[in-house]
């Protein structure tokens, strides 16, 4: 059997292995009494802190780095005052008292909360509802669009001359005709099929052309652009819609070639002139991106149904444990609600007929729209309808409207304004449907689809192995693949780079274009790890080459090995060892002009290894002109040289200090201020052991083997795809977890099924009635 | 040059069919709306303006009085609109002298309110060069911008534009009114979402009261399933619920009392459809005249069908098509007794605004709501058979802009930009020049105010 398949009997064994740290008692020395006299006027009775000092003693610390904490910053003012054997015994104390996560789950142990919808599940779940009476929509391999080519200005069938894929839609045909068989004087062109964009927001579409022109983005019958009257000397034309980010939209672009401004009486004279130029553009500007070319990647030659977008803006959700989750409801949140259900009532309404299959004048109409009713409201709610529910949403809400049209719109707000369809899993009895739910939200952030009903349906939602073969496909889905980059576009910090600029003069070129350029490439060298074969963890920190396109290449002086798009390459000679490496972080880890060993560092320690850190002291960054002779390094040691400093930047000066060989932009450079750079650093790790590394493969090599960092990205992933906190569905998740990793060969796709496939099956119903009692799980 | 699409910007077009509710905020904030009635000081009077334009030309020698000077009998066109002879103003010699690309009735369309040419496109008519839309906005467009830039007249639209029976396509034979330079608007020609652009945020809000209840219960069953930590969140919620309902029924009171009429009810389930002209006609001209009660706008244009329009009226016994029949010459005698009928037909529809603007007294304001609205009768030819653009039929009627109704006035031969300038100026808004400037000189046209 799998290690750790569910969580209950691992749980078990654990806690058989665990004996209990105690180390204060084995030398003799009470860490208790020490810490009552020289730590609890500062820290408090319980390590709950003071008025002075309101931080409680909490974090991520091993006894040995907090042991070297102590000795190092403790007692305040007179730090060095404890002998090694009492700092550890006062540490040991500390860790098992308040401070680690097992100390603070015994004095206020976590539990599954009630949560209503993200914003991201709210706008998934509602576009789903109405999805799934459209049929599933797959992601096929083809790339681009499929291109259309006619040899009159209209789309007869009899003058199709041409059928082909074009990845892109980026022609300069000049006078010349796009294809054999077509006059250059007067064609049609049409591109059909499916387009995904990957982050949520509002899109602006750019067409350019000097002919008449549409473009059909999600809503295919009205223009998102219509320049199909040409009109006037324009040759660009835009139209920005929202968009839900991993979601599937039918595109259409017409273009259509004619005769214009001119007089056509005289037919000879006519006939010798040349064709007019012809061009054909589609580009976009994504939500904080610059504009470009619409990418294949993102281009399907398939078409899909349209989508119900809601985009009605929202507050955001609380990130304030670093993960979004539904914890909180706002008057805000409840008038976005209040908009959103009424933009979905309006949407609904104006497609009953189509959704429902039937039509304005047909007899049975208000019959399948009833119908259509209770089937929206059970997907909305995912479960069955009790009775006395139906009746009133079919009978009377929906029945008691002079117009049937007007009845749908009622129910749809009805049902979406309801808890039933607002919060997760509320009220739910313990099902098999309860289980499709979790994993749904885990997943997709939204609701089951038909399979998964039917899985249920049919009880085949029962066993581990049931269980996990679902999450499996899940996964698989573009829904679970767009869950899953989200993961990774939060974690390393892909959603923030919009604020990325550097000083111009120093770094010519930098520039909006390249900063997206270098985001897609960080995020695409992850999706090629996360969705290839192994999916090794360990892969993303040592991957040599690094995608590149014509941007990046230009900028960073390598030769690009194909024309357009990305490609993996050498970056500036090698010298690179996966994500941590990658110019993207680098940069985005930097200020203006110099690079910055403290942020660098920090978001080693915190992002990828889990330490837990209090915020920094207010203190501005000494200036680099105030000593021009010292390099960042020494600047940095010199800034950090306090006591009050060295508790943290202990630990995150040296990790920064190995990346130190690469510039502001991630550009390798062996000398700062004309000194050789020193790339040497160290890490105390939570077994006590100090590992060294020069330089960043050393440091990214280490990454990808600690446990630490393993943990990290663990509970990163955790909160992540369950959004609650991990120890609440048992106390040994987290090393659980870590087990399976380690047996799994650090299969990321494997840690996210175990956690879905695990959480899902861990009954809430018991949970959200009160804390969660081991030996429930079904 | 960039320009954004002309005619259907999903976020414009939904915010057109009145799906406010997704766009505009909710409960609060309702688009700054200011009353007329602004304090202190001497308030100025409403006045608004209604630009009807039918198709096709009219029967000139049934249509134009024959005499310049007080209106006698009126011609078998104008008939049904004798109750309100004293009201009417006739322009003829009026002229669209507007050239360049595009057939006569593109260019009558395109010009008609802009006064400018169009641009080279590929729309391509009858004859002459290919075309696309018109160089620059329209005169409705300039006077409301004109009225929305002044607190006292700014009104919640500005302006509504009316359709009835309008094809569904988007070229220049269609759009008469222009935002700006290749910026069509497209009428709204299916009364219901005429209602819910005018009403649908009120629609709306009744709708989700009519939920709150349902709601409520459902999250006191709920509470009392969970435990105490949870219930919370819920009960957070419930009181959210309580004073949302609490601010709409607000909110209801409030607009009730501003709005100050009821708001109408349509009949459900009127198809856009040509047999229905006549039904949608009066929905359409009805919940006009409700717009201008709760001064929803001051500026409206009322658009039937388009420029080559093709109705056909069965319902006065003619089949053919309005277009066909308008390129038959004088001497078929049938063809023109079907079009003097069409046009009598249209002068009816028009008799009907007038009567319900008359007998409206005007709210808060001395007299009757005609006696404050400036409506001009327009077309996009002469004559349908010679596609003229001289003559344009201008018939001015309402007393919005004080000016001597009553008479037939008969000009040499004036480009219409001078009638168009002398709307403007009439409300107040002095433009030097109005669409091409060469067609300007001689400043608005002169003899309307007697």
């Amino acid at each position: 059997m799998r290690p750790g398949i569910s969580f209950l009997i691992l749980a078990v064994a654990a806690e058989q292995l665990s004996c209990g740290v105690s180390l204060g008692q084995e030398s003799g020395i009470s860490g208790q009494a020490i810490y009552a006299k020289q730590c609890a006027s500062c820290h408090g009775k319980q390590g709950d802190g003071t008025k002075s000092h309101p931080q409680p003693l909490a974090g991520e610390r091993s006894v040995a780095q907090l042991t070297r904490l102590i000795q190092e910053t403790m007692p305040e003012g007179q730090p060095g005052t404890l002998s090694g054997e009492e700092a550890k015994a006062v540490s040991a104390y500390v860790f098992d008292a308040y401070y680690s996560a097992s100390a603070r789950e015994k004095n206020a142990p976590p539990r599954i909360d009630l949560v209503r919808l993200t914003v991201p599940q709210f706008r998934n779940a509602v576009a789903d509802i109405v999805a799934g009476f459209k049929g599933n929509v797959g992601w096929s391999t083809e790339r681009g669009l499929k291109g259309e080519y006619f040899k009159s200005r209209n789309y007869r069938k009899e003058d199709l001359v041409l059928e082909r894929v074009d990845p892109v839609i980026d022609f300069d045909w000049g006078t010349e005709p796009p294809g054999m068989g077509i006059d250059a004087k007067q064609f049609g062109v049409r591109h059909k099929g499916s387009i995904r964009p990957t982050v949520t927001g509002e899109y602006q579409f750019i067409v350019r052309t000097e002919h008449a022109t549409r473009l059909f983005v999600n809503d295919t019958r009205t223009p998102l652009i219509d320049a199909w009257v040409k009109s006037g000397s324009d040759t660009e034309y835009t139209g920005s819609l929202f968009l839900v980010g991993g979601r599937i939209y039918p595109i259409r672009l017409e273009m259509s070639k004619a005769k214009q401004g001119v007089d056509d009486s005289n037919k000879k004279e006519q006939k010798a002139k040349p064709a007019a130029p012809a061009m054909l553009h589609l580009e976009w500007i994504p939500p904080k991106g610059t504009r470009q070319t619409v990418p294949d990647r993102c281009l399907s030659i398939h078409g899909s149904p349209e989508q119900l977008v809601i985009s009605t803006p929202f507050p955001p959700d609380d990130r304030s444990l670093g993960w979004e989750r539904g914890s909180s409801i706002s008057k805000g949140w409840y008038q976005s609600v209040t908009q959103a259900t009424l933009e979905a009532a309006t949407w609904v309404g104006e497609h009953a007929d189509d959704l429902a299959g039937t039509k304005a004048d047909a007899g049975d109409r208000k019959k399948k729209l009833g119908n259509f009713c209770k089937q929206f409201a059970e997907r909305a709610w995912r479960r069955p309808l009790e009775p006395v529910e139906e009746k009133f949403l079919i009978d009377t809400v929906f029945g008691m409207q002079a117009d049937a049209q007007t009845g749908v719109q009622r129910v749809v707000l009805a049902t979406l304004q309801s808890p039933a369809f607002l919060y997760q899993g509320a009220g739910k009895a313990e099902s098999q449907s309860a289980v499709a739910e979790r994993l749904a939200w885990t997943l997709w952030d939204s609701i089951p689809d038909q399979d998964l009903a039917k899985a249920c349906a049919e009880n085949r939602l029962k066993t581990e192995e049931q269980i996990r073969k679902q999450a499996e496909r899940m996964l698989a889905d573009p829904k679970g693949q767009a869950k899953l980059m989200g993961f990774f576009r939060h974690w390393l910090k892909l959603d923030q780079g919009a604020d990325l600029s550097k000083d111009l003069k120093k770094f010519p070129g930098f520039d909006a274009g390249l900063v997206s350029s270098l985001r897609e490439s960080l995020e695409l060298q992850v999706q090629k790890v996360v969705f290839g074969p192994k999916a090794d963890f360990r892969q993303l920190f040592s991957e040599e080459t690094v995608l590149v396109d014509d941007r990046m290449a230009a900028f960073y002086g390598t030769a690009l090995p194909a024309p357009s798009g990305f490609h993996a390459a050498f970056l500036n000679s090698g010298q690179r060892g996966g994500i941590l490496t990658h110019p993207y972080l680098l940069a985005h880890l930097a200020y203006n002009e110099e690079t910055s060993p403290i942020h660098r560092g920090v978001f080693i320690a915190k992002s990828l290894l889990g330490v837990g850190m209090k915020p920094p002291e207010a203190v501005a960054p000494i200036a680099p002109d105030l000593h021009p002779s010292l390099t960042t390094r020494e600047r940095v040691l010199l800034q950090t040289q306090p006591s009050a400093c060295t508790s943290c930047h202990a630990i995150v000066n040296p990790l920064g200090f190995a990346l130190e060989g690469y510039d502001a932009v991630g550009r390798p450079r062996a000398t700062d201020r004309g000194k050789p750079i020193t790339t040497a650093g160290d890490y105390l790790a939570r077994d006590g052991k100090t590992h060294t590394f020069s330089g960043p493969k050393e440091l990214s090599n280490f990454l990808g083997q600690s446990p630490e960092a393993h943990d990290a990205f663990i509970k990163h992933l955790f909160h992540h795809l369950v959004q609650q906190p991990e120890r609440a569905f048992g106390k040994t998740v987290p090393e659980d977890l870590r087990a399976v990793f380690q047996a799994d060969q650090f299969d990321i796709r494997k840690l996210a099924i175990t956690i879905a496939s695990c959480t899902a099956a861990v009954n809430r119903d018991v949970a959200v009635k009160g804390p969660v009692e081991k030996g429930k799980a079904p | 040059m960039t320009h954004s699409s002309p005619a259907y910007n999903r976020r414009e077009l939904m915010a057109r069919l009145g799906v406010g509710a997704a766009l505009l905020p909710f409960v609060t904030n309702l688009p700054g709306v200011s009353r007329a009635v602004d304090g202190g000081g001497a308030v100025q009077r409403k006045r608004r303006l209604v630009v009807i334009f039918t198709p096709n030309g009219i029967v000139p020698k049934d249509f134009w009085p024959d005499a310049e000077g007080p209106l006698d009998k009126l011609k078998a066109c104008l008939d049904p609109l004798t109750p309100f002879k004293d009201q009417l103003l006739t322009l003829h010699g009026v002229c669209d002298k507007v050239r360049g690309d595009g057939d006569a009735h593109m260019r009558g369309m395109g010009c008609l309110l802009t006064g400018v040419e169009l641009f080279p496109g590929n729309v391509q008519g009858g004859s002459d060069t290919p075309a696309g839309w018109a160089k620059g906005h329209s005169i409705d467009q300039e006077i409301k911008n004109h009225l929305q830039g002044n607190a006292a007249t700014r009104t919640r639209f500005g302006s509504l534009e009316f359709g009835v029976m309008v094809p569904e396509r988007a070229d220049t034979w269609t759009r008469m009114v222009y935002t700006g330079a290749n910026k069509p608007v497209a009428p709204v020609d299916s009364p219901y979402q005429m209602f819910n652009k005018l009403y649908g945020q009120g629609k709306d809000r009744a709708a989700v009261v009519s939920v709150l209840d349902g709601v409520a219960k459902d999250l006191k069953t709920l509470t009392n399933k969970l435990g105490t930590e949870d219930r919370r969140l819920l009960e957070e919620h419930a009181e959210l619920v309580r004073e949302m309902e609490k601010e709409i029924k607000d909110q209801q009171a409030q607009e009730g009392k501003k709005v100050g009429h009821p708001v109408p009810q349509l009949e459900p389930g009127v198809r856009v459809d040509n047999d229905q002209m006549p039904k949608l006609s009066k929905m359409q001209m009805d919940l006009m005249v409700a717009s201008m009660l709760a001064d929803f706008a001051r500026v409206f244009t009322f658009q039937y069908t388009n420029s080559v329009g093709m109705a056909r009226m069965r319902w006065l016994g003619i089949t053919e098509g309005h277009h066909e029949l308008s390129h038959e010459p004088d001497s078929n005698t049938t063809a023109m007794d079907k079009l003097v009928k069409i046009n009598n037909w249209f002068s009816g529809q028009i008799a009907y605004l007038l009567k319900r603007l008359k007998d409206t007294p005007e709210p808060g304001g001395p007299g009757t709501m005609l006696d404050n609205t400036q409506i001009v009768w327009t077309n996009e030819l002469g004559k349908g058979s010679s596609h003229t653009l001289d003559d344009i039929p201008f018939v001015l009627m309402g007393g919005g802009l004080d000016w001597k109704m009553g008479r037939a006035l008969k000009y040499k031969k004036v480009p219409h930009n001078r009638l168009l300038m002398a709307l403007a100026h009439g409300f107040g808004d002095e433009v030097k020049t109005f669409g091409n400037a060469s067609y300007c000189s001689g400043g608005p046209l002169t003899g309307l105010k007697g």
